[in-house]
């Protein structure tokens, strides 16, 4: 195997990750502006707001895929603004992609092995990535190819695949879009998972309310690019100018 | 790591490849005719660089630059042979490395673009390319070429005979196999992850310009090493050997025998030189035929000869174990637990 | 300075035919995504078949130039419908079609008109002088028709319905479905308006450069170099780099000698993708 010197990661147990001021702006289109959050390690946070608040946008600025415009990204002291996709990756941040993203013509052994290979982690670690393939229907599915599968179980192995790579901190990007209503108590298995089994903190952007409540203990909530509110669940979703902008797209959607 | 089914099956494949390629050792030994000895070259000339076709289109790429890298190799060393240096080895490693060093600039420079524009890009290098030699006259010989370069010697043999070429070509082409055989599969999974989904392999961790640059770097290396055979053979570095047109001739052989897999590369090769040999005494009609077998292949046979049989055997298989698995009513009866009545 | 001024015009009558030829080629990309490999086997085609209508069948020049242009835009036409089409969305398939046709069509013209190039004179003889400028006749009204022809097709792109669906399509094929527009029908059009655009390219040029056929080959090549630097699919980036590549072209040629300017200019290229990797006016994303 070809060796890289890798990128410093911060030994240090206790890293946060940490978003400053983060901007994003396309030409004359401000997408979000100032947005600031803080997510230690085994913690949770859930970003919510309405189509267009700029969410995915968020998650595409923190991983790599797009550089911010202003604001910095911090895992613990490391500053990892601007680096690109597979940097910050290599650093513990790593993203799940709200459609399936998988190598479709492998097969569902062959996706994770990548994963696990692509990634710097310790190859000796049990990740219990087994018993979670068995919970989630997929171990019967190893040799077959990952476009053949069902759409869930797509999402998930996309999920898994993530955790493969050992990450210190894992971006979610609506993971429970497109599950049925049964496949989504597997979200709530994985984070737990990932928390207790690898200690990541866990970011979820997400539009379904019950998954939020049920999983997340503190959430933010973006509207027009901008941190409306954050707090509790219970409490932030009760506020006024939440609801508000929620009605505002439910309005729209009637349209 | 343990190799999955379907990079087995490559494996399996690629070794048919590596097969069908030796007994191509018995042509200087069983036969002195010379039209067999240039056929042979040409061959296996042809094949090595479809082979560095072949391992850009590992990585989804179409490079049209695989003549300029051979004329880079085939220069290098005819220039060294000229100097005096004519030791087989050292003209290989030359003629490998030259391009190779070139491609490493070259390729950071264009790896970063856009499939298409990489394409569109290498073709236009291809074009700088012949322009240079023609406008580097005390290098390259100008529009004259570098005539007379002298016959390669190994251990004091002197390789300037009919068979002798044809030796040497057959060492180029084996030792291109193996390193084509050797960065193919040592690094499959990086090469089909960047094939297939390059964000998604990314986002897991892999720095994909890596991969890129040193595929690139050693299809660069491995065409250099096809421009070697091609001077050795015509004792001549000439522009015209590395036209755009021959660029084209390597890429229909490894597309119309198959991207696949490297047996594509070797099949194609083998029956398209074969067929332009053939068309010879039309030869007029030989670029146009080419045209037609292209457009044929690309549209009925996508994946190639070699694919297209691959991916019918697959659907008999299937077929058949269908049909094996069918259970009979025997089956049935025996394999249900008779309910209620029992232990 | 008079040849200075005049090597510009010839700069600027290059930069026109350049312009002329570019369009088709980045139309194709921008709406289609396909590269077109046979383009420069449509500008040889026009030629040559507006050589055999004046030449052989005695047509006059100008008519010949609109009917090797239209013979040009039906093949285009029959090529996209019926070779293109299915494949539409796999470059490399496509590449590879239009690759093939262009060998074919090569040939074709090999094997009809012979290696030998045409007697094919332009029906103007003479040059423009004043004082110590010189421009022949050829190329200025090469160069007045070839920016007649552009400023139709701007007008094409840009004001009539046509166009601008045209455009959409290329900007946002999703949503230009979605509004009710057919690719099946626009394609084959858009296919057939750049290959006429070669073709009247060809039949126009021809005359005063040279006709057979494997000019296909270096015209391929100064398209590419002219939608690279431009960037693919943009009709504005196209028309300015044509310009940029006629005049460095037509400079260089005259003092530097040789193909010195073609060499500088293809390294010019590859400096400004450094830069610019869309090219100069490019809007794609670049590959992460």
């Amino acid at each position: 195997m070809m060796r890289w010197p890798k990128e410093q990661v911060p030994s240090d147990a206790a890293v946060t990750l940490r978003v400053e001021g983060l901007s994003k702006r396309f030409g004359g289109l401000q997408v979000f502006d100032d947005i600031a959050l803080e997510l230690e390690p085994g913690g949770i946070l859930g970003v919510i707001g309405p189509n267009g608040a700029g969410k995915t946008t968020l998650i595409n600025v923190i991983c790599g895929m797009l550089s911010p415009s202003a604001g910095r990204i911090l895992v613990g002291s490391q500053e990892i603004t601007g680096k690109p996709l597979h940097v910050v990756s290599g650093m513990g941040v790593v993203r799940s992609f709200q459609q399936t993203n998988t190598f479709r013509s492998a097969c569902v052994g062959e996706n994770l092995a990548r994963a696990a290979r692509f990634s710097v982690g310790d190859a000796e670690a049990d990740l219990g990535l087994d018993t979670l393939l068995e919970e989630f229907g997929l171990r019967q599915h190893l040799e077959d190819p990952s476009g053949d599968l069902p759409y869930g179980l797509q999402k998930m192995l996309g999920l898994l695949m993530a955790l493969a790579t050992q990450p210190r901190f894992l971006l979610l990007d609506e993971p429970a879009a497109g599950l049925e209503v049964r496949e989504r108590v597997h979200i709530d298995r994985f984070v737990q998972h990932a928390r207790s089994v690898l200690g990541c903190g866990v970011l979820i952007v997400e539009h379904d309310m019950e998954l939020i409540r049920r999983l997340c203990p503190r959430i933010l909530v973006l509207e027009a690019g901008r941190v409306l509110a954050s707090g509790a669940p219970a409490e932030v979703l009760a506020r006024r100018e939440v609801i508000d902008a929620y009605m505002g797209e439910s309005e729209e959607e009637k349209c | 790591m343990k190799m999955q089914p379907r990079s087995r099956n490559v494996f399996f494949t690629d070794m048919w490849a590596l097969a069908l390629l030796a007994p191509m050792i018995l042509v200087p030994i069983l036969t002195t005719n010379q039209y067999y000895y240039s056929l042979a070259n040409q061959a296996l000339i042809g094949l090595v660089a479809a082979l560095s076709v072949y391992i850009m289109l590992r990585m989804d790429l179409l490079s049209f630059a695989v003549p300029a890298f051979m004329a880079i190799g085939g220069y290098a060393a005819a220039i060294a042979a000229k100097g005096g240096n004519t030791n087989l080895l050292l003209l290989m490693a030359l003629s490998f490395a030259a391009p190779a060093l070139v491609a490493l600039p070259l390729g950071a420079l264009v790896l970063r673009l856009k499939g298409v524009y990489f394409v569109l890009v290498t073709f236009v290098f291809n074009e700088i390319l012949q322009l240079a030699l023609f406008e580097t006259p005390k290098l390259s010989g100008g529009s004259n070429g570098i005539s007379g370069v002298p016959s390669v010697t190994l251990l004091g043999m002197d390789l300037g005979t009919n068979q002798g070429v044809v030796y040497v070509t057959l060492l180029v082409a084996f030792v291109a196999t193996l390193i084509t055989l050797a960065v193919t599969h040592r690094y499959r999974p990086e090469f089909a992850s960047i094939e297939e989904n390059e964000t998604l392999a990314e986002s897991l961790g892999l720095a994909t310009w890596r991969y890129r640059t040193f595929g690139f770097v050693v299809a660069a290396g491995v065409a250099g090493l096809a421009g070697f055979a091609l001077v050795n053979m015509l004792m001549t570095a000439h522009p015209s050997s590395f036209s755009s047109f021959s660029g084209i001739n390597y890429i229909a052989y490894a597309i119309v025998g198959g991207r696949g897999t490297m047996l594509g590369p070797v099949v194609g090769t083998g029956l398209l030189v074969w067929s332009s040999n053939l068309f010879s005494s039309k030869g007029e009609y030989s670029a146009g035929l080419f045209g037609l077998l292209i457009i044929v292949v690309v549209t009925a046979a996508p994946s190639g000869l070699v694919g297209t049989i691959h991916q019918f055997f697959k659907a008999i298989r299937r077929r058949l174990s269908v049909s094996a698995d069918l259970p009979t009513n025997s089956d049935a009866a025996t394999s249900q637990p008779i309910k209620g009545g029992g232990p | 300075m008079e040849s200075f001024v005049s090597t510009g015009v010839i700069g600027l009558s290059l930069g026109t035919q350049y312009a002329l030829l570019s369009l088709g080629f980045t139309l194709i990309f921008g709406i289609l995504g396909v590269i077109n490999f046979s383009h420069g086997g449509f500008y040889v085609l026009g030629g040559y078949v507006a050589y055999s209508f004046s030449h052989l069948a005695g047509v006059p020049f100008a008519i010949a130039v609109l009917l090797a242009a239209l013979a040009c835009a039906v093949l285009g036409y029959f090529v996209e419908l019926l070779l293109v089409e299915r494949h539409v969305n796999d470059h490399l398939t496509t590449m590879m079609i239009t690759l093939g046709l262009y060998l074919i069509m090569t040939t074709g013209t090999l094997v009809v008109f012979g290696p030998e190039p045409a007697e094919f004179p332009f029906p103007v003889s003479g040059s423009f002088r004043a004082g110590g400028f010189f421009v022949p006749y050829s190329n200025l009204i090469v160069l007045g028709v070839c920016m007649l022809v552009i400023a139709v097709v701007y007008l094409l792109m840009y004001k009539t319905r046509f166009g601008i669906a045209l455009r959409a399509m290329a900007d946002d094929r999703e949503v230009a479905i979605a509004q009710g527009l057919r690719p099946a029908q626009m394609f084959p059009m858009a296919f057939a308006l750049a290959t006429g655009l070669a073709g009247l390219t060809g039949a126009l040029v021809t005359p005063i450069l040279a006709l057979e056929p494997h000019v296909g080959e270096s015209v391929l090549a100064k398209s590419f170099m002219v939608v690279i630097l431009g960037g693919l699919g943009s009709i504005g980036g196209a028309t300015i780099a044509a310009f940029i590549v006629g005049i460095v072209e037509a400079y260089s040629s005259v003092y530097l000698g040789g193909s010195k300017g073609a060499l500088t200019l293809f390294i010019l290229v590859l400096a400004i993708l450094v830069v610019r990797p869309n090219g100069l006016m490019g809007s794609e994303a670049r590959k992460a």
